[in-house]
């Protein structure tokens, strides 16, 4: 058993096995598919002709790809938004005539020739985007339509112009530089295509525009209900597709100068199926730049591999056409199971050895008792959910509640309550700063000030991204317990990077170190990490010294100290390592001696659990969140220790009946008043030998 | 090889035998609250076995014997070692003791002792002249059926002995813990509790009559033109996942407490270090009744086909847990509830 033991313990620590969920809630996870796709078309035409990757070869293909790759991102912006552009084909084939008639014919400066090339773009999007932006147009009938009118202009120009056009001589290095020439090493195609994506891939992640085109695609109802101009939205994005395909074309006018009435025939067929092959939604809302870029890559070592093997025109087709339709299929059961396979894999439990628990039975200082028995209840079924409670100078009574409120209860009775503040997250830790003002760590927003005028501000909502991690762990998900240092530094805990206010014990079947404390300095205005990889870090208080803080890890079962300052700074020291439940809020008795809530009890079955992570694994598996084996968070003590780490008493309800969930008290003028997250109450309970003037504002900060 | 292979899959996908589903409490079997609404309750610690025996209502709690006279209850008598289990004997009572012997207490075959040497009884009947027994278990006592689940074992037997006298004859056995049997002429339908269904043993081979329980299914006694059947713990996803893990099985079975195991029990939420699953986290204060719960009461109505046609509920947050007997008497359906030691009636609607 120790060897399976030893094995195990070794396996959970170096496995990473929380990256596979990780990782599949990245969006750009969608690409694998593709990107195989392409690596395997890749490997087939190698293996088939050795000398088509040459670099005579490459540098051919690259430039085609360039004006390619311009035409399936302009299509990707559109479907992005959830339309559809059949008449990339068409503009690309203007764009060509257009810029070879202006120059040869019309005799324009370069510049000029570029800018009424793309406008002639700009203009055919336009009316695309008119149709179906603003007239409500169905996008796929009508730029259909624009396809024909585009191609049939283009048919008229080509009979008035194509003889003027192949009989002058161009004389303009410029006109020839974009087909012909190289930037960077490159054909310029090729950057302008890169230089491109980029820019697209910046705007769709980064920008505002960018959302909104992504908002609009994945839902135009929600996007118009929250005032997203949605038509023009929608608009602007066949503009934009239009001036690409205008640009694609004056390239290949730049390339080989011809204007022949085969142009740009088909081509949106096979610009379709890259952006659909690199993992582009065709019902919109999620494609990106990569993405096109994948399919492009794809389709055009496919087209140009098949047509040097010897494939025939005909079954070229066929071959892009059956592609095309694997590629949607595969698009759609990707879609379909990605969340399935995501919520299977997600929770990954590891190895967790406790120490063993000490009894709770006479003899032991965790014996049961019934200390807590005459609790009177406050706010009974007024209140849901008071995780933290504390008071202010006058006695009044802060609690937060499940629905974002900060509740106050006035004194001296407690019967009347109003609404403080509505914060609009979970209110859980609180601390009154020095000036009086209320410091609140809200789980799924971070760290937030109510000043005396009630006004709820923003201290921080984010730290040091760290480099290795897989998640964006920069967001504050579950800012837990605070307190503050005598500068004014606020030390607070984040149970968990991985889970949800909401899942808070689903942490539990993992008892990974997934949370950390943060320390945000006002005076600099900087947050930062202080601590990483703790088990669900959760209660901080600042020990009477000034120098350090206990903080307590609920799935460790432990109080550790950490000192920020001082001769040990930067030190953690483990005060009580083995507790007989799940420890939660700490925070200052009178005497000098610290309170801590212990939330739940550790069952034996679930210890046994704890160390065999597999079992935990499938059972998230294979059975509903109901039925999980959870910690037992249906009874709860108090427990008081002083700095050694020395257990000096433990309240206990033995029914459980007067108060059941325990996770925070606090000691106000000789009562302790007590909290629970899942309750409907705030225990108040007289204590005979407590000072009866102490207050923990005058403990932090020393106010008479 | 094949089959083999497609187990293999199973396990690892949790498909087929590896499939935790519980049927749901629906139709006939729809949860309520009748035992705990009762309005005849009387309290009995250790109360297991009912018998409604000549217009007379017995109970049977560890070594003692209780006889109802009206609404009082009086102790009849007391005896060594604990009571088994109580039956009808030709219009008497019948009573089987841990020790193995069965002694009939009254009627026309009063003073008669059978010596089974059988350890594990849980439930006997007579037909005629033939007295019919359950053995849960060759391995372990009655009162340590969860360690025969959770090694799940298969030893139970059927045995049937001539009341006239002759040699007890075992007619079945490898049966998943036997619990009740109930006898009509030569025919026998037997509960076979870890396999979670009722079974006909008239063949050789066992016919099932209803199969796939939401619970783990007891005693049965005839009443009218049907039975009743006790159902006395509740069948869990959790203990159905865990039955599933042999290693975690092991472990527990060797390293944790009995009380505390991840088990069907008869009474579960008395201590804080049992197990506690997601739904059961009391909510402002409050157990839902919904709550996954490792015990609740729960008695079925059978139909001459053995099909439930109507049952009678303790919920999870409910106060009649682990009903180990029911009885009709007097127009009135009694329930023996061992897990909460209360004995309850709920008027017979039929």
């Amino acid at each position: 058993m120790a060897l399976t033991e030893t094995y195990l313990r070794w396996r959970y620590r170096l496995v990473p096995d929380h990256l596979a969920g990780e990782i599949l809630s990245k969006r750009w996870i969608d690409n694998t598919i593709p990107l195989f796709i392409l690596l395997l078309v890749v490997a087939a035409f190698s293996t088939a002709m050795p000398e088509f990757f040459n670099a005579a070869s490459v540098g051919d293909l690259s430039r085609q790809w360039g004006e390619f790759a311009l035409l399936v991102l302009a299509l990707m912006i559109v479907m992005l938004a959830g339309g559809i552009d059949l008449s990339v084909g068409s503009t690309f084939a203007l764009g060509n005539i257009v810029a070879l008639a202006l120059i040869s014919v019309a005799g324009w400066p370069m510049w000029a020739v570029v800018l009424g090339t793309l406008a002639c773009g700009a203009a055919v999007g336009l009316v695309n985007g008119v149709l179906v932006g603003y007239l409500r147009l169905r996008a796929f009938l009508t730029t259909l339509v624009t396809l024909i009118i585009v191609r049939a202009i283009v048919d008229m120009l080509l009979l008035k112009y194509s003889v003027a056009i192949a009989g002058g001589f161009i004389d303009s290095d410029a006109w020839y530089y974009p087909g012909e020439g190289y930037l960077l090493g490159m054909p310029f195609s090729v950057v302008v295509a890169g230089v491109l994506a980029i820019v697209i891939h910046l705007v769709f992640s980064r920008s505002r525009a960018g959302w909104h085109v992504l908002a609009v695609g994945g839902s135009r109802r929600s996007a118009h209900n929250v005032g997203i101009p949605v038509k023009r939205v929608i608009c602007s994005t066949y503009v934009i597709s239009g001036i690409m395909a205008a640009l694609a074309g004056l390239l290949f006018a730049s390339r080989l100068g011809g204007a022949g009435a085969d142009t740009g025939i088909g081509l949106e067929v096979t610009a379709l199926t890259a952006a659909v092959l690199g993992g582009n939604s065709l019902g919109g809302g999620r494609g990106s730049a990569a993405k096109a870029i994948i399919g492009s890559v794809t389709v055009m070592i496919m087209v140009n591999g098949l047509v040097r093997i010897g494939v025939s025109a005909g079954a070229n087709s066929l071959l892009l056409g059956l592609v095309l339709l694997a590629a949607v299929a595969i698009d759609v059961r990707w879609l379909k199971n990605r969340h399935k396979l995501l919520s299977k894999v997600y929770v990954s439990p590891t190895f967790m050895d406790l120490p063993a628990a000490p009894e709770t039975d006479e003899g032991s200082i965790y014996a049961v008792n019934d200390k807590l028995h005459p609790v009177e209840k406050i706010g009974l079924d007024a209140i849901d959910g008071p995780e933290d409670v504390i008071l202010d100078e006058d006695d009044n009574i802060y609690a937060g509640n499940r629905t974002g409120d900060i509740i106050r209860f006035f004194a001296p009775d407690y019967t009347r309550q109003e609404v403080y503040a509505h914060t609009g997250g979970r209110p859980l830790g609180m601390a009154f700063d020095r000036a009086g003002n209320l410091l609140v760590c809200i789980g799924g927003m971070g760290l937030y000030r109510i000043t005396k005028a009630r006004e709820v501000e923003r201290l921080t909502d984010e730290t040091n991204r760290s480099w290795l991690s897989v998640i964006d762990d920069s967001r504050l998900r579950l800012a837990d317990d605070l307190d503050i240092a005598p500068d004014g530094r606020v030390f607070f805990s984040e149970a968990t990077v991985r889970y949800e206010m909401h899942e808070w014990p689903v942490d539990c079947l993992e008892s990974r170190g997934n949370g950390r404390i943060i320390c945000y300095d006002p005076n600099k205005g900087k947050t930062h990490t202080v601590l990483k990889n703790l088990v669900f870090p959760n209660g901080i208080c600042m020990s009477h010294d000034g120098q350090s803080f206990f903080f307590a890890e609920t799935w460790g079962c432990r109080v550790s100290r950490y000192y920020f300052d001082g001769p040990k700074a930067g030190t953690v020291e483990v005060v009580i390592p083995d507790l007989p439940g799940y420890p939660d809020n700490i925070n200052r008795a009178s005497d000098g001696t610290y309170w801590l809530a212990i939330v739940g009890m550790r069952t034996p079955s679930l210890d046994l659990a704890m160390r065999m992570p597999g079992f935990r694994r499938r059972m998230a598996r294979r059975i509903a969140p109901d039925e999980w084996l959870y910690a037992n968070i249906n009874t709860g003590c108090v427990v008081r220790f002083d700095e050694t780490g020395r257990v000096l008493e433990t309240l206990w309800d033995k029914g459980g009946e007067n108060h059941p969930m325990i996770t925070s008290m606090r000691e106000h003028k000789g009562h302790l008043y007590i909290g629970g997250i899942n309750n409907n109450r705030i225990g108040r309970l007289k204590l005979d030998w407590a000072d009866p003037d102490w207050t923990g504002s005058q403990s932090y900060w020393r106010r008479s | 090889m094949i089959e083999r292979f497609s187990r293999l899959l199973d396990s690892f996908t949790g498909r087929g035998e590896a499939a935790v589903t519980v049927p749901p409490l629906d139709g006939a079997l729809r949860a309520n609250r009748a035992l705990d609404e009762a309005a005849t309750r009387f309290a009995m610690p250790g109360v297991d076995c009912l018998a409604s025996v000549d217009g007379r209502l017995y109970a049977a709690a560890g070594a003692a014997l209780a006889e109802w006279d009206g609404a009082q209850r009086r102790e009849v008598r007391r005896v060594d070692g604990g009571i088994a289990c109580l039956a009808e004997c030709a219009g008497g009572l019948a009573v089987a003791l841990e020790d193995g012997r069965v002694m009939v207490e009254t009627g026309p075959r009063a003073g008669a002792v059978f010596d089974t040497r059988l350890r594990c009884i849980t439930a006997m009947a007579v037909s005629g002249n033939t007295l019919f027994l359950c053995n849960g278990s060759t391995e372990h006592a009655a009162g340590d059926w969860q360690k025969d689940l959770m090694e799940r074992r298969a030893t139970g037997e059927v045995w049937r002995i001539d009341l006239d006298g002759g040699k007890p004859e075992r007619i079945a056995k490898g049966l998943g813990w036997p619990a009740g049997i109930v006898a009509e002429g030569s025919h026998l339908v037997v509960s076979e509790a870890w396999k979670h269904r009722l079974v006909r043993l008239d063949d050789a081979t066992p016919v099932p009559v209803h199969s796939d329980l939401p619970g783990y299914p007891g005693r049965i006694v005839p009443a009218g033109d049907g039975y009743w059947l006790a159902v006395f713990a509740p069948r869990s996803q959790l203990v159905e996942f865990v039955l599933r893990e042999p290693a975690y099985r092991r472990r527990m079975v060797a390293e944790v407490p009995r009380p505390y195991w991840i088990a069907p029990t008869l009474r579960a939420g008395r201590s804080f270090y049992e197990p506690l699953q997601g739904g059961s986290v009391k909510q402002l204060g409050m157990l839902k009744p919904w709550a996954p719960t490792l015990s609740s009461g729960f008695c079925v109505r059978l139909d001459a086909r053995f099909q439930p046609v109507a049952s009678l509920h303790s919920r999870a947050d409910g106060v009649a847990h682990g009903v180990t007997s029911v009885v009709r008497h007097g127009g009135q359906v009694w329930a023996a509830a061992k897990g909460d030691g209360v004995v309850v009636a709920v008027e017979d609607r039929r």
